[in-house]
């Protein structure tokens, strides 16, 4: 397989290890607009990816492609060397082994935390109750919030919610994290509770893809930058490269703007 | 800041001569709405009091009360109507006993957060009216029979609900749940078939045929309009327009047009000799119109869930039957709980179509013939006999009413 990437970017998309997510000429239209055009993207098992640029830009489409809730309609998108097709059963296992944080959180309003967190494991992966449960307090042990466990998600905060959300994904112990801008929904104050909760994931090694606006995360733990415009990917670099060297001249504007 | 001394801080006014100035007489217009209105209901309430404790005649109600409550049921199997009744209080002393174990356990019970009196006023609250009721049925009765069935139920219904609760509180497992559910649904049917072993289905009449027609409605158009809902919704084409043309079809019909066509039509199709009786079609007639609304109620509910939801049952994996059945119906049912019940509620009040449209002796049809009795003819009793039926309606329909509040009161936990 050829590696496209390679002579946009030069060794910045270099990818170390095997790969875990490739995205291949991908192409996505919402009726006559074009969403995606001729997205390139490799992302290695470990790596954390933050993805940044405009609102409108396609980064959430992008993610969103990669566990099959929009269907791309050109390229191809192998995830840990399953590649998405038609195929019902494909979606089922990419799914399975694919987690994803939405911007609204999307926790299930009519049970309770730990029933969010626990349902996948029981109902896709089969697991008794009892070792679910079991799972499932460790794992909002793990976001901080095992008190929480009875309460319903009504009853929580935007930060505490978006945790819940990232334990619910966990349970499935899943070998990808999509994030879909998971802070943007939040009051200022809780968006620090939640990006050290992925923090702590990308220390222990999640491979991570994440949309969001928070610069200092992308900066602090990010191992590529992605930057995203009208629906391409427009330059691809390290943090550091990014924030203090970057090349395209749509990137600069983009940064000037946020900075 | 300013503070506040206690001797500044003014005291809410109290008293009865308080209430009844700010809400009564706050300025001469609501004065003068109190007085009309005030006049006007004491009238009337002076009247309807007058009317059922003083001039009515309710001798004919009394003589009359088989007839209205079971129609020509004989005598000598109103044994089978009181087993059955008494099984029936154990069933739903069990039915309300295991929810409520489950709730004790789950620690989600209401009833076990309150003090003794505030639990028996909402006992008194939720049962009352059903009981005096009964009571008031009983008062007209003559003999010993119906009152010892009733205390039988009474105590079956107790006993019933303690054995529920003692069941409810176990971790039966899921073989145990699907053993008890089953067990629990099969109760219902078993009664049923003892019954109409002893006196068939076609010739179940009175209140009764209300009652059981209204309920048979329910329960096998409730799960038919789900499914008719989720048919809508579906992206497979036959499947959807068949959903469309059903829903709008029976939509567009009335109710007693359709119980007129089920009476005349089915000659066309089946022998007579196949032919199932006026109830049957009755039964089935409000199937298939109820059908229609659920699925429309329901349909609004499926809207009503936020896409996020089933985007984050996808992106766990679930199945396509797993997100609908887990995540997705559970909200929109939920969301639709009062116009379902009022679904419901129609249903059962729209049982007396059948009773003129198919010549069944339902309750109004009873409270009709019994005004032609030779004793009774010609003294325009029709308005006692037309209160009566309305007044059990009303009874059970309030029921319905209230019960569907608390559900929904219930079940709103964690969505505010």
């Amino acid at each position: 397989m050829t590696d496209i990437n390679s002579e946009v970017f030069a060794d910045a998309t270099a990818v170390q290890g095997d790969v875990m997510i490739e995205l291949i000429g991908v192409d996505k239209f919402f009726g006559s607009f074009q969403a995606l055009t001729d997205i390139n993207l490799k992302i290695a098992r470990q790596e954390v990816v933050v993805v940044i640029g405009p609102s409108g830009s396609g980064k959430s489409t992008m993610i969103r492609c990669i566990n099959r809730l929009e269907e791309h309609d050109a390229g191809r998108i192998i995830v840990d060397g399953v590649e998405l097709s038609e195929d019902v059963k494909n979606i089922q296992e990419i799914r399975r082994e694919t987690g994803m944080v939405f911007q609204q959180f999307n926790l299930f309003p009519h049970l309770s935390v730990l029933d969010n967190v626990t349902l996948a494991p029981k109902q896709v992966r089969n697991m008794p109750k009892k070792e679910a449960e079991d799972l499932g307090m460790e794992l909002l042990t793990r976001v901080k919030i095992p008190e929480q466990a009875k309460k319903y998600p009504g009853q929580l905060s935007g930060g505490q919610q978006q945790r819940v959300a990232i334990a619910r994904s966990l349970a499935m112990t899943p070998k990808v994290m999509l994030f879909d801008e998971p802070t943007s929904a939040l009051d200022p104050e809780m968006i620090g509770e939640v990006l050290d909760s992925m923090k702590d994931l990308a220390k222990e090694g999640m491979t991570m893809i994440v949309v969001t606006h928070e610069m200092g995360f992308a900066r602090e733990v990010a191992d590529r930058v992605v930057f995203m415009a009208d629906g391409q990917i427009v330059e691809v670099g390290t943090p550091e490269h990014f924030f203090t060297n970057p090349q395209e001249e749509r990137t600069k504007l983009f940064l000037s703007q946020i900075l | 800041m300013t503070t506040v001394t206690d001797d500044k801080r003014a005291t809410p006014p109290t008293g009865a001569a308080y209430w009844v100035r700010k809400n009564l007489f706050r300025s001469p217009l609501d004065g003068a709405i109190t007085v009309v209105f005030g006049s006007l209901s004491i009238y009337l309430l002076f009247r309807a009091v007058m009317f059922v404790f003083v001039n009515a005649r309710w001798e004919i109600i009394r003589v009359n009360l088989k007839l209205l409550l079971v129609g020509r049921w004989p005598s000598d199997e109103l044994a089978v109507l009181a087993i059955s009744f008494a099984v029936l209080g154990i069933w739903g002393g069990m039915v309300a006993g295991i929810i409520a174990g489950r709730q004790r356990q789950a620690g989600t019970s209401e009833a076990a957060k309150m003090t003794p009196s505030q639990r028996t006023s909402d006992l008194v609250r939720r049962f009352g009216l059903i009981i005096a009721t009964i009571l008031l049925l009983l008062l007209l009765t003559t003999g010993s029979g119906p009152w010892l069935a009733m205390l039988i139920t009474l105590v079956g219904a107790v006993s019933g609900y303690w054995l529920g609760r003692m069941i409810g509180s176990r971790r039966l497992g899921s073989a145990g749940n699907w053993a008890l559910t089953l067990v629990m649904l099969a109760i219902p049917v078993a009664i049923f078939f003892y019954m109409t072993s002893s006196v068939p289905l076609a010739e179940w009449e009175g209140f009764m045929f209300n009652l059981t027609s209204a309920a048979a409605g329910i329960a096998l158009s409730f799960p038919i309009g789900v499914l008719l809902a989720l048919a809508r919704r579906s992206k497979l084409p036959l499947l959807k327009s068949t959903a469309i043309v059903y829903i709008e079809f029976v939509r567009g019909s009335p109710l007693f047009v359709l119980l007129l066509l089920a009476n005349v039509s089915l000659e066309f199709f089946v022998p007579e000799a196949l032919a199932p009786s006026k109830v049957v079609r009755a039964i089935v007639t409000f199937t298939v119109f109820s059908a229609a609304y659920i699925a429309e109620i329901v349909r609004g509910g499926l809207q009503s869930v936020p896409n996020g939801q089933s985007e984050a049952a996808k992106a766990l994996g679930l199945s396509p039957y797993k997100q609908t059945s887990l995540i997705i119906l559970p909200q929109a049912l939920r969301a639709v709980i009062p116009a379902q019940i009022g679904q419901f509620i129609a249903l059962f009040k729209d049982t007396t179509l059948a009773g003129v449209a198919l010549g069944i002796l339902d309750l109004l049809n009873g409270a009709g013939a019994i005004t032609q009795q030779p004793d009774f003819r010609g003294q325009g009793l029709i308005i006692e006999a037309l209160v009566f039926v309305a007044f059990l309606f009303w009874v059970g329909s309030f029921t319905m009413s209230r019960e569907s509040q608390r559900l929904e009161k219930k079940l709103g936990v964690g969505i505010r």
